[in-house]
């Protein structure tokens, strides 16, 4: 009896100790990644991520690899990060998320250099500034494109027609080159139809324009440069859309927007190519009343998305020939028909998946909009540390909306917060 | 563990040390009873605890490897306007939410005590906000104070009252958070009052009937000196609850925290910095800056309420 109470006693507390042993080392970064002894070959993505019947069709085509696809829910970087620090069950391919990449490339050492494996020869197929988002400062590509969300004017045909504004795609595109002509346009429309502004949230439009410029908040210097001109001039068009009451104050994904949509009081939105689902989505009265049309100003990306391989990888060349097959421009158009999800590489624009017209649009083509638009995205850099800097304009931004801040104290204190987190971050 | 590895030898008094260290043994059933409860805590409690607070002295972005930069995170928290913000915002919502849930709470008690009929039903209808999701219940409160489809304002419209941009005011966006705090916690604060009532004895209130006192000064010299425990403990449940606002603004108006940031409570703050910004040390310093302040509350409503009790 002695006995067994000591070893009893003794066992448990191996047993914390080890826990707590094993939970501490797991948190040191980079060692003791254990390779995949299961012969799979484990797939990370969120739900949507990937076309169905292009991943049905990719595992088939790969027998050898056991190819174990796994949808991850919830926050998807931070499950990715946790397991990527915890050491064990890492997937050998992870999808990496368009608006995460910017953070995750100083941590490049973890994920596979594509370049290592032949992605030379492909890199050529995908739209370049989407190659360079997941492309270090050094010139290592860790994520081939899945897909991007190149940006558009949607409108309501039948509210610019009801306004006396151009409602013809073309006539659109020809009239509504700038933001200038949108919130020209907007007072027009305000004047003919109080209910619509032509701005469904100008917090929505400040996003936009700041990712039409080649330059955000951060230089490649890691300098600061949020308190320049590009920054303030998108601050201040957006401001102009809220002081000439042509702004919504109708942020996308809100109960106000569905119903905007459906009923017409938001008869505009200026969004990624996959917003068009959301729109379907919430405009059941809409169909035929839409129109797709070139973004004021030129196009931006928004979303989109990278598949990358991890260190964790066995055989990383092999990994990388699944990704070149489920990413090749005709699996991009198949998961397009499958999941709307916009193609990377141009020459899926020409398949027939994406050449249909769209009863929705009344029967316009909009990759006839979107896919020039995909091919004209600037390239900008993006710091790690650029989101985070980004916010307090956003926020600044709310409170010229409510009117409880004007433009200049709201811009003081947006360029002070950024001037802030920056120096946190150790930018200059 | 480090209970059943530090108490023993308090209690091992003063004879010789080799029969007390079988004493000590001898009641390993005891720990092993207890000892689910301690691992469980060490592994999902202390731990996580003890990490926090070794982040906050570091820099972390998340995944690469961490620095050690001593105090420099609570030097930057001092200076933070951004932080003083969400600590202001986060009071403010503790008032307006907390002073209100338990006014109702009571008065809904007192109510339900003297009722004979359907309690049950009533005691089942209150306790509902407090088990239904947080997130669908704030999804659907978004849905209520929206400008131009809500309900409140379509109210105000038929009543020929002026509407209000509610999620789109620094005051409106205050008033919807603490709005559905209330709602969701009144029930349970209700349950717990009423609880408390049952068990003040029966005579005290036939003896002041019959010295001829009414409801209210029954009120005020028997039932809330008499509850005054439940209050307390209602109090410090309302603080810990309040002071960790997160979810209700988070779905309600954003990340941001809405027009001035009137939303972003510190919890927002913190998780905005650790999972957005991936700004751990920092956040490291945000969330111990909560869990003093939740010290501090507990410790205020402590003295305050079990002071006068004393008297």
């Amino acid at each position: 009896m002695e006995l067994s109470r000591r070893t009893l006693l003794a066992g448990s507390f191996a047993a914390v100790v080890a826990a707590a042993t094993g939970c501490s080392s797991s948190m040191d970064a980079g060692s003791g990644q254990k390779k995949n002894a299961t012969g799979n070959l484990a797939l990370w993505c969120w739900g949507g991520g990937l076309g169905k019947s292009v991943l049905d069709d990719t595992i088939a085509h790969f027998p050898d690899q056991h190819i174990k696809y796994s949808e991850i829910g919830g926050d998807f970087k931070q499950k990715l990060v946790t397991t990527l620090n915890g050491g064990t069950a890492i997937p050998d391919i992870t999808g990496l998320k368009g608006e995460d990449i910017a953070s995750l490339l100083p941590q490049a050492d973890r994920f596979v250099d594509l370049k290592t494996v032949g992605a030379d020869s492909v890199l050529g197929e995908y739209v370049e500034w989407k190659v360079k988002q997941a492309t270090t400062l050094d010139g290592k590509v860790i994520g081939l494109p899945i897909d991007i969300g190149p940006t558009a004017l949607f409108y309501r045909e039948d509210v610019f027609a009801k306004a006396g504004l151009p409602s013809d795609p073309a006539k659109v595109a020809e009239q509504l080159k700038t933001w200038e002509d949108l919130l020209a346009a907007g007072l027009e429309l305000r004047k003919a139809n109080p209910k619509a502004p032509i701005v469904a949230d100008a917090t929505d439009m400040y996003g936009t324009i700041i990712n039409q410029g080649t330059d955000r908040y951060i230089d490649k210097d890691n300098k600061f440069i949020g308190d320049q001109d590009h920054i303030r001039r998108a601050w201040d068009l957006s401001v102009k859309a809220i002081t000439t009451k042509v702004d919504g104050r109708t942020p996308g994904g809100t109960p106000d927007w569905n119903a905007g949509l459906d009923q017409g009081t938001v008869p505009t939105v200026v969004g990624a190519a996959w917003v068009a689902l959301d729109i379907k989505a919430a405009s059941k009265t809409g169909v035929g009343k839409w129109r797709v049309a070139p973004t004021p100003s030129g196009p931006a990306n928004f979303g989109g998305s990278f598949l990358a391989i991890t260190k964790n990888a066995p055989d990383p060349a092999a990994a990388f020939e699944v990704i070149k097959y489920l990413l090749s421009p005709d699996n991009q158009a198949k998961a397009f028909a499958d999941a709307q999800i916009f193609p990377a590489t141009p020459a899926a624009y020409e398949k027939p998946q994406l050449k249909a017209a769209d009863p929705f649009f009344g029967g316009q083509v909009p990759i006839d909009v979107l896919g020039p638009a995909a091919a004209d995205v600037p390239i900008a850099y993006e710091s790690p540390f650029d989101s985070a800097l980004a916010a307090p304009y956003t926020a600044a931004l709310k409170s010229v909306q409510a009117g409880s801040k004007s433009s200049e104290a709201a811009w003081q204190q947006a360029v002070s917060q950024a001037k802030q987190i920056g120096k946190r971050q150790g930018v200059q | 563990m480090t209970l059943t590895a530090t108490a023993p030898p308090r209690s091992a008094g003063t004879a010789e040390p080799g029969r007390r260290r079988k004493s000590i043994w001898s009641y390993w059933r005891f720990y092993l009873a207890l000892s689910p409860f301690y691992i469980l805590f060490a592994v999902f409690g202390l731990y996580p605890l003890g990490s926090t607070i070794l982040l906050a002295f570091q820099k972390w972005d998340g995944l690469g490897p961490r620095q050690f930069v001593g105090l420099q995170n609570f030097s930057f928290l001092l200076e933070d306007s951004t932080f003083w913000l969400s600590l202001w915002n986060t009071l403010v919502l503790f008032v307006m939410s907390t002073v209100p849930t338990l006014a109702i709470a009571l008065t809904l008690a007192v109510m339900l005590n003297s009722a004979i009929r359907f309690k049950g039903i009533y005691r089942i209808a209150y306790f509902i906000p407090n088990i239904t999701s947080l997130v669908a219940a704030a999804i659907f409160f978004a849905a209520i104070f929206s400008t131009n489809f809500g309900l409140i304002n379509s109210g105000l419209r038929a009543l020929g009252l002026p509407t209000e941009d509610w999620l789109g005011q620094p005051w409106g966006i205050k008033i919807a958070v603490s709005a559905m705090i209330v709602w969701q916690w009144t029930g349970y604060n209700t349950i717990i009052y009423l609880a408390g009532l049952q068990a003040i004895p029966t005579e005290q209130y036939e003896a002041a009937k019959v010295d001829g006192a009414g409801p209210l000064r029954t009120f005020f010299s028997i039932t809330l000196p008499q509850l005054r425990p439940v209050v307390l403990f209602t109090v410090i449940m309302s603080t810990i609850g309040g002071l960790q606002t997160f979810t209700e603004p988070q779905v309600m108006v954003g990340e941001t925290g809405g027009a001035d940031q009137s939303g972003l409570t510190t919890v927002l703050y913190f998780y905005n910095t650790a999972f957005r910004a991936n700004d751990y040390g920092y956040a490291g310093a945000i969330a111990i800056s909560i869990f003093l302040l939740v010290l501090l509350f507990t410790a205020i409503n402590w003295r305050l309420l079990r002071g006068r009790s004393s008297e």
